[in-house]
């Protein structure tokens, strides 16, 4: 049944919608992505203390669906080079063993590709936002492994926040920012701007 | 106070002094040196003494976890004396303090100033300890966890198993785990907790297994390299990077062997092979030693092709990749596949590239793989090379095996059997049956399609023929094979003799026969069968003197075998007629016969017709045989059985199979149910049934239900006869007491002569005829002149009397026309009669009261009722009497004794006077004694013994 419900809004909604119903997927399994890993590593479920790795700017009600959505954008970008990070960093502390989860980590990387690439095309033009990291893992005073853990189930919960965000903004989204993407006219956003003012 | 200061100072100098008086000085220099990943703490100092007692304490709670006296020798270069603790904490926990004092004996000196390694324990961080260590399965190791300053420790886990844990300082806790086991894939995970946060810090550990790899072994597959191969041991557990097993061979690192390939090269043999497994738990070395030319393992043969193919034979030329392998003296393995011509045959030479396989077989599909080895030194075969396919060419088709069968004296068939793939050489075209007799010039030839296995044989005259049968296949016709007629036998011509079979088989032998100088044929076919049998043969040498026939024997190997042709095995249950004929170079001769089944089997059908025939107390069974198919065994008897509601009783077993009837003696009557059964060795069919209820035959039933009770009857009356002949004074008395005459007063004497009685005018008996009177209702009826006549023939009867009829009627009816009570009740006429005022006669007071007691009611005449019974009485009474009398049943008037008849009573009466006509028993008392006597029935004379 939502399924259908979902169908209809990309439906009437097209490629914004499309986003949408990819964000809510990815983000679906960003989550068993995370469950996954607590399960094999027997970590608690609780969450990591240490708030989000990506840090970006408030999304304040004051702006535009399409700043979130660059905003937002930005985040997940930082959310796949952390992740590609981790991959990297568990194939060189870890021997390469197929097991679900990896094959999840996988699935989730090329998703995410997938929702960013989706989600360019609603972006505004000549608007760039940046995310930052406040922690990076070479950074970090001790290393070991425990630490590396620690670090990989922080940035799946990144994972699954941003996603999350992505997804339910990308769902809020009016059809009317559908209609302004890239190709949308410098009057038109002007326009917008203007009103935002 | 002074004084006690002084005194104080005193002592205090004077321990100071024995001390240096000992000799023993205050260790020197103390320091320390941790090696955190190691966990040990090592001690140096200087000293002049050998022995130390040490101390260490967990700084902050001076818990003493060392209290030891060792002893350490000095250094001679430095003087320094060293001494290494390994402690079982991570020495990060917390912090540790030493202290050491020297000893001689008894005698010890200062401890030393405590020396102290601060732990992590102090900065405001949370950690855990040791961190990532790699640790052999079942080892002991404790760990610690520091919480900083704002959190509140709440427990450690190991893995999912929560530990206890033991304060070691203000913000460190510790726990031991014992006998730990491999860990996972990434390692096993202890996480302390607080109250706050569920992670607040933890640290892995990993449990794993030194290198288990065994067993080196290493060959050259070019004459000059070395490979070197080993098996993988026990898993190690250890899965991250770091600390994966490394190997090394020969003291050079072997970069492309890892957890799953073992196996590493080297450019050069060497005759020595050493591999070094090494992991953080432990090093294995395995070693091996060869010379090259004994570990030669050859790489396959490539371009393996047939150049040239016959139908017997083929030539197969391959190549080698490797040039040295031209001059090693090589074996090489050759294996062909095909449909049940699997073979493997080998070659030797020097660089072997080519060989001729011979002995294939035409038009036959051939897979040829290939593979070679060194000849001298064997070490194993090489790689295998790829599959290659050959077909040979066909060629003319063996030879038949042909036999003639007879069916009777002038028709046959001439079987052959089909050719299998090995004999036929390519696919059949068909059979050529040609036909020859001495008679006639010339062959005539038939060609038959290649499903054919007979031909019928048809005898003109008395002479032989020859039938010669050939194979056609593309390449050409098969060598003829030549049978003549034998000469038919019917089995009724012979003696056949009973066959037995063995294990599903049937085992033959014969007596030599001079003749036989070609060989025996050994024929076997089902009994009884005619026309397209599946007749069966084996021809065998001369020498031979016996055969078994199989169950399982297979005439060919073909899967074009007519089922109604060939058979193949032998069926259990059926009944084979085997021959065989000794061959010579004329017509086969029939040496011997039999008959028998190679399994037998309980017969499918029960005997037929089955009967029985009672003769008298006898009962005679019989029965007919089932047919041959469905005896299934050789007939050994019947068994007959006496069949109840539970269980059959053998009554007779007939071993004879010829005889088929039985006879039952000594039945009585009775039903019985018979059940007979025909076996064979294998035991006994289900049985026939046939039941019978004995019954008597006629002359029996005529003896004993006619004659026997006829007798019996004859018997008791003669008897009974006898006994009232002998008793009849008794019997008279009692049933015909003497009628005493009357006693008159005065002269009642009449004159002699006739006497004529007139009766009075008012005793005449009026008839009134009543028309509606019918015979056959019931009432009193007149008695007819003739019967009375004839009845009463010695009564004197006045014939000239004018008034004849007046007294022939006693009280008939005259009265009211109620008939039914008038007939059923004679004393109801009577009352009737009464009422009449023409009767004369007055009864009333002359009947004794019981005389005619309880007979009659109802109206009418009633002279002697004395007593009234019921309505219902008088018609039975009446029923009963009638039926006694019949129609001579008459008037009844006063006597109860059913004998009496009224005309006996009229003429017992009229004994003594004709006046007394109505009747003479109203005057007779009721004594027995003196009732009237019947004067005519031959009862009456028989009991007065007239004759």
């Amino acid at each position: 049944m939502a399924g259908r419900g979902t169908n209809g809004r990309h439906g009437s909604r097209g490629h914004a919608g499309r986003t949408a119903a990819l964000a809510r997927l990815l983000h679906k399994e960003c989550i068993q992505l995370l469950e996954l890993y607590r399960n094999s590593e027997s970590l608690p479920s609780s969450p990591v203390d240490g708030g989000y790795l990506v840090s970006i700017p408030p999304l304040v009600p004051q702006l535009s669906d399409a700043e979130k959505i660059s905003i937002l954008h930005a985040a997940l970008k930082e959310c796949l080079r952390l992740l590609e990070d981790v991959i990297t960093r568990e194939d060189a502390e870890f021997s390469d063993e197929d097991s679900e989860y990896k094959r999840k980590w996988k699935t989730v990387r090329d998703r995410l590709g997938h929702l960013l690439a989706s989600t360019e095309q609603l972006l505004v033009e000549g608007q760039k936002f940046e995310a930052k990291v406040k922690e990076e893992l070479d950074g970090q005073a001790v290393s070991g492994s425990f630490r590396l853990k620690m670090w990989i189930v922080r940035v799946l919960q990144d994972l699954v926040h941003w996603t999350g965000q992505t997804s339910d903004t990308l769902r809020s989204l009016p059809a009317e920012v559908e209609k302004a993407p890239k190709t949308m006219s410098r009057r038109t956003r002007r326009g917008a701007e203007k009103i935002r003012k | 106070m002074q004084g006690w200061v002084t005194l104080a100072l005193l002592l205090s100098l004077g321990v100071k002094r024995s001390l240096a008086q000992n000799g023993l000085g205050e260790p020197r220099g103390l320091t320390l040196n941790p090696d955190l990943p190691a966990q040990t703490l090592s001690l140096a100092w200087q000293s002049d003494s050998t022995l130390f007692d040490l101390e260490i304490f967990h700084t902050e709670f001076m818990n003493v976890v060392l209290n030891a006296t060792v002893e350490v020798q000095a250094d001679p270069v430095t003087g320094l004396h060293s001494w290494t603790w390994h402690s079982p904490l991570p020495l990060e926990c917390t912090s540790h303090s030493v202290r050491i004092r020297a000893r001689n004996q008894q005698s010890v000196s200062q401890w030393s100033p405590l020396q102290t390694i601060p732990g992590w324990d102090i900065p405001e961080k949370s950690y855990m300890f040791p961190e990532d260590k790699m640790i052999p399965v079942g080892s002991n190791m404790t760990f610690c966890c520091i919480v900083n300053e704002k959190e509140d420790f709440k427990e450690i886990k190991y893995g999912r198993q929560e530990m206890k844990a033991t304060r070691l300082s203000r913000r460190s806790y510790a726990i031991t785990v014992t006998n730990q086991p491999a860990s996972d894939n990434t390692g096993t995970n202890v996480i302390c907790s607080s109250q706050k946060f569920q992670m607040l810090t933890g640290t892995v550990v990993f449990v794993g297994y030194p290198p288990g790899d065994e067993g080196l072994v290493c060959e050259t597959r070019d004459l000059a390299s070395a490979e070197c191969s080993w098996k993988k041991g026990r898993d190690t557990h250890l899965r991250i990077k770091q600390s994966l097993t490394n190997y090394t061979l020969n003291g050079r690192d072997c970069l492309e062997a890892n957890e799953r390939k073992t196996w590493c090269s080297s450019k050069m043999w060497e005759e020595n092979w050493t591999l070094e497994a090494r992991n953080p738990l432990g090093t294995v070395q395995l070693t091996d030693s060869a010379q090259l030319t004994d570990r030669v393992h050859l790489l396959a043969p490539v371009n393996v092709a047939a150049v040239k193919v016959e139908a017997w034979s083929a030539t197969l030329q391959w190549s080698w990749s490797v040039a040295a392998y031209k001059k090693l003296e090589m074996v090489c393995q050759l294996r062909l596949f095909a449909h049940e011509l699997s073979s493997t045959r080998n070659y030797d030479g020097p660089g072997l590239s080519s060989v001729v396989l011979e002995g294939l077989w035409p038009d036959v599909d051939y897979t040829v793989t290939l593979r070679c080895g060194s000849k001298h030194s064997f070490w194993k075969w090489g790689d295998e090379s790829a599959p290659y396919r050959i077909h040979t060419k066909m060629d003319r088709p063996d030879a038949l095996d042909v036999w003639m069968w007879m069916d009777s004296s002038n028709t046959g068939h001439v079987f052959w059997k089909p050719l299998s793939v090995r004999k036929s050489h390519g696919a059949l075209n068909g059979y050529e049956v040609s036909q020859s007799s001495a008679e006639e010039d010339g062959r005539n030839t038939v060609s038959l399609p290649p499903g054919n296995f007979s031909y019928p044989i048809l005898l003109n005259n008395s002479s032989d023929v020859t039938v010669a049968v050939a194979a056609r296949n593309p390449a050409g016709l098969s060598q003829p094979s030549t049978v003549t007629t034998p000469a038919y036998r019917a089995d009724s011509q012979l003696s056949v003799s009973e066959l037995l079979g063995t294990n599903g088989s049937f085992v033959l032998s014969w007596e030599p026969n001079v003749s036989a100088s070609s060989g025996y044929v050994v024929e076997w076919f089902p009994t009884g069968c005619t026309g397209l049998c599946p007749i069966d043969w084996k021809k065998l040498p001369e020498s031979d003197r016996s055969f078994t026939v199989n169950s399982v024997y297979t005439t060919t190997a073909c899967s074009l075998c007519a089922p109604l042709l060939i058979s193949d095995s032998l069926v259990a249950g059926v009944r084979y007629t085997v021959s065989v004929y000794s061959l010579y170079t004329s017509a086969p001769t029939l040496l011997q016969r039999w008959q028998g089944y190679s399994q037998e089997m309980i017969p499918s059908q029960s005997v037929s017709e089955l009967s029985l025939n009672q003769t008298g107390s006898d009962v005679l069974l019989s029965w007919k045989a089932t047919e041959m198919k469905q005896q299934r065994g050789f007939i050994r008897g019947y068994t007959i059985y006496l069949a109840s509601a539970a269980h059959l009783d053998l009554i007779a077993n007939i071993t004879d199979p010829a005889v088929q009837s039985y006879r039952v003696k000594g039945l009585t009557l009775s039903s019985y149910k018979f059940v007979v059964k025909a076996y064979t060795s294998a035991g006994e069919d289900a049985g026939a049934t046939v039941a019978i209820k004995m019954e008597m035959d006629t002359a029996d039933m005529l003896f004993v239900g006619i004659l026997v009770p006829l007798g019996i009857m004859f018997c008791c009356i003669i008897l009974f006869s006898i006994f009232f002949y002998k008793k009849r004074e008794w019997v008279k008395k009692a049933f015909y007491p003497e009628i005493p005459g009357p006693k008159v007063s005065g002269d009642w004497s009449s004159p002699r002569g006739p006497l004529d009685v007139k009766p009075s005018p008012h005793s005449l008996v009026h008839i009134v005829k009543n028309p509606e009177w019918d015979f056959t209702k019931e009432g009193l009826f007149p008695v007819p002149e003739e019967e009375e006549e004839s009845e009463n023939d010695n009564m004197e009867v006045d014939t000239d009397s004018d008034e004849p009829a007046l007294l022939r009627y006693y009280n008939q009816v005259v009265g009211d026309g109620s008939h039914s009570n008038q007939v059923s009740d004679s004393s109801a006429s009577s009352t009737a009669s009464m009422g009449s005022t023409q009767t004369e006669i007055t009864y009333a007071g002359i009947q004794s009261p019981s005389s005619s007691q309880g007979a009659y009611s109802g109206g009418g005449y009633r002279p002697q009722m004395q007593s009234v019974t019921g309505p219902a009485e008088p018609q039975i009474e009446f029923e009963a009497d009638f039926q006694d009398d019949g129609l001579n049943a008459g008037y009844k008037p006063q006597c109860s004794w059913q004998l009496d008849s009224p005309e006996a009573e009229n003429f017992s009466g009229s004994l003594g006077s004709p006046t007394s006509v109505t009747s003479s028993q109203f005057l007779i008392p009721e004594s027995s004694e003196e009732k009237p006597q019947p004067s005519n029935t031959w009862f009456h004379n028989f009991l007065s013994g007239k004759s």
